[in-house]
């Protein structure tokens, strides 16, 4: 006993040792882990037809065979009453039997022979480890016998899977001294006198995957880095970053799992990044470390400074002052142009806060690349200037015209989706001239809340009956509504102010 | 205690109103005027609602001329009436 120990001083041993002594002194439920154990037993052997057999079997024979209880104790893999770390450790070693999954068919025959020396098992071993060839001998004595006692079959199963693979036969039929050899769990000691065969099998339940998609990741890093070393330059607005981002947005959403936090890019990057790819954050950091610092390609570096440059801007100024800035500056050129609509076109996608944030790009763009890309500008500086303008406010004019077509709930030629966009102009037209209107009568140059409200007024909007907030709760979203309808807070405060 | 003036940027509003459009055209029409940031909510309120009043007006007509489809004429009535109506 104590020999078969020392000559596997494995984990395993040790802890089988710690259960086995533990088992002896509370052989509890063996009837109903029993009839688990079985069904585990059954899973792990992939021999179903015995199941049957065995769980009747099982019932009957289940009494005081502290070996079958201390099997169903170990067993209960999918029995959960009880998480002691006793029954883990259990679990453990079960689910580690290293041959029990390879021969599947060996199991059958001894199985029935196993069962023969059950009986005499049974009251065998609590807490003594039978020399290994003792252990091993029964079970070919079974399965020499092949008797149709099929109620330990489950149990059986396993030993016999273990020796067959172990050991061999014919290490088996060395020693067929052992009748009374210990109980199962004598049987997957068995298991133990070779823990170096099957690496594959062992611990399925407990196998760490390793991180696989590696590979992606350091590619979709790259990729990302390449774009976002401009966000990582300026450690400032979320608003900023995905604007100079915009080309690489896609593969950002691609990559990350959420695609409309990508507003804050730079912390959102290192946010995401982080997630999904833990390993790959040190390569990003590196390589945009590098990206930053070398000189790298030209590009990159003007990218890096314009997205600087532009960010510095929109951080100095209005978006809409920025956009005064590429209305005066007007120096788009022709790549930026093409760059910039589609980046303008993913910033819609993603914010539409950010549609003013392309044409500064186009602005500092060409500030930055002004050599090569001089001999480009003067031949259309006015035209291409225009169109980021007008491509903005249509879109604007874009998003009212698809929530007529959702209020209409017919369906609409498209020149009547463009009668509606002349509509809106002109309407956006008569708002601004009555706000202008009403602010002046105030005395003041800027447009407040109450203008606006003397406004609906005036349309008709606003009533007696109707008042502002009723309006806003009913067509505005709830963030809007928080923003706007005076509500009181603890401590005497009211937010808004008034 | 009270909440931020600002819409946190991480929440995804439904129906999210263009509020950097709407800043943006009003600069461009009044440089000289300023709009509050809740001005701006307002704004949009009042460009739905507008929107509303067209879209209910242009079906009334074409389903008044019998027509499954919203036509042109139908939407240049509606206009007609609304932006008067919207005059202010």
């Amino acid at each position: 006993m104590a020999d078969n120990w020392d000559s596997e001083p494995t984990i395993r041993t040790v802890l089988q040792r710690v259960l086995d002594n533990a088992d002896s002194r509370t052989p509890r439920r063996p009837r109903s882990s029993g009839a688990g154990a079985q069904r585990t037993l059954l899973t792990t052997s992939s021999s179903r037809r015995l199941s049957s057999r065995t769980k009747t079997s099982a019932k009957q024979r289940s009494h005081g065979v502290r070996s079958i209880g201390r099997l169903a104790h170990i067993q209960v893999i999918g029995n959960l009453k009880e998480q002691t770390p006793r029954t883990l450790v259990e679990n453990i070693l079960i689910t580690a039997p290293k041959s029990s999954i390879l021969t599947p068919e060996a199991m059958v025959k001894p199985v029935p022979a196993l069962q023969v020396v059950q009986p005499s098992r049974r009251e065998s071993s609590q807490g003594s480890l039978e020399l290994q060839l003792p252990e091993l001998e029964p079970p070919t004595t079974l399965a020499a016998g092949l008797p149709a006692s099929d109620r330990k079959k489950q149990r059986l199963r396993l030993s016999v899977f273990q020796q067959e693979v172990d050991q061999g036969l014919p290490h088996l039929q060395e020693h067929p001294e052992n009748a009374d050899a210990p109980s199962l769990t004598s049987s997957f000691n068995l298991t133990f006198a070779t823990p170096l065969k099957p690496q594959s099998v062992r611990r399925p339940g407990l196998a760490r995957r390793p991180p696989r998609p590696r590979a992606i990741d350091v590619g979709a890093l790259l990729q990302d880095l390449q774009d976002n070393s401009l966000a990582l330059a300026p450690p400032g607005d979320s608003l900023k970053t995905p604007i100079a981002n915009l080309p690489s947005d896609t593969v950002l959403e691609d990559t990350q799992p959420f695609s409309q936090p990508l507003v804050g890019c730079s912390p959102s990057v290192h946010r995401s990044l982080p997630n999904p790819f833990p390993t790959g954050t040190e390569d990003a950091e590196r390589t945009t470390g590098d990206r930053t610092q070398s000189s790298g390609p030209g590009l990159q570096n003007h990218k890096v400074m314009e997205a600087e440059e532009s960010q510095e801007t929109m951080e100095t100024e209005e978006p809409e002052g920025s956009s005064e800035d590429e209305n005066t500056s007007d120096r788009p050129a022709s790549p930026q142009l093409a760059s910039s609509t589609p980046r303008f076109l993913q910033a819609k996608r993603l914010h539409s806060i950010l549609e003013p944030a392309p044409p500064p790009d186009v602005a500092v763009l060409p500030s930055e690349t002004r050599e090569p890309v001089s001999a480009r500008l003067t031949p259309r500086p006015r035209t291409a200037g225009s169109r980021p303008r007008q491509d903005s406010y249509k879109a604007g004019l874009n998003h009212y015209a698809k929530l007529f077509s959702f209020y209409a709930k017919m369906p609409m030629e498209r020149k009547a989706f463009e009668m509606v966009e002349k509509c809106l102009d002109k309407y956006f037209q008569h708002l601004c001239n009555d706000l202008e209107v009403f602010a002046a009568h105030a005395g003041r140059k800027t447009v407040r809340p109450e203008d606006l409200e003397l406004l609906m007024r005036r349309q008709g909007l606003i009533t007696d009956q109707v008042s502002l907030y009723v309006l806003v709760e009913r067509h505005l979203p709830l963030e809007y509504r928080q923003l706007l309808i005076p509500c009181a807070f603890s401590g005497n405060s009211v937010f808004p102010v008034q | 205690m009270a909440l931020s003036t600002t819409v946190s940027q991480r929440k995804q509003i439904k129906r999210k109103a263009p509020r950097g459009f709407l800043k943006r055209v009003f600069k461009q029409r009044k440089p000289h005027l300023r709009l509050e940031s809740r001005g701006d909510l307002l704004v949009h309120l009042n460009c739905l609602l507008f929107v509303h009043r067209l879209a209910e007006e242009s079906r009334a007509n074409a389903c008044e001329d019998k027509c499954g489809v919203i036509n042109k004429d139908h939407v240049l009535a509606a206009a007609k009436v609304i932006l008067k109506k919207s005059r202010g």
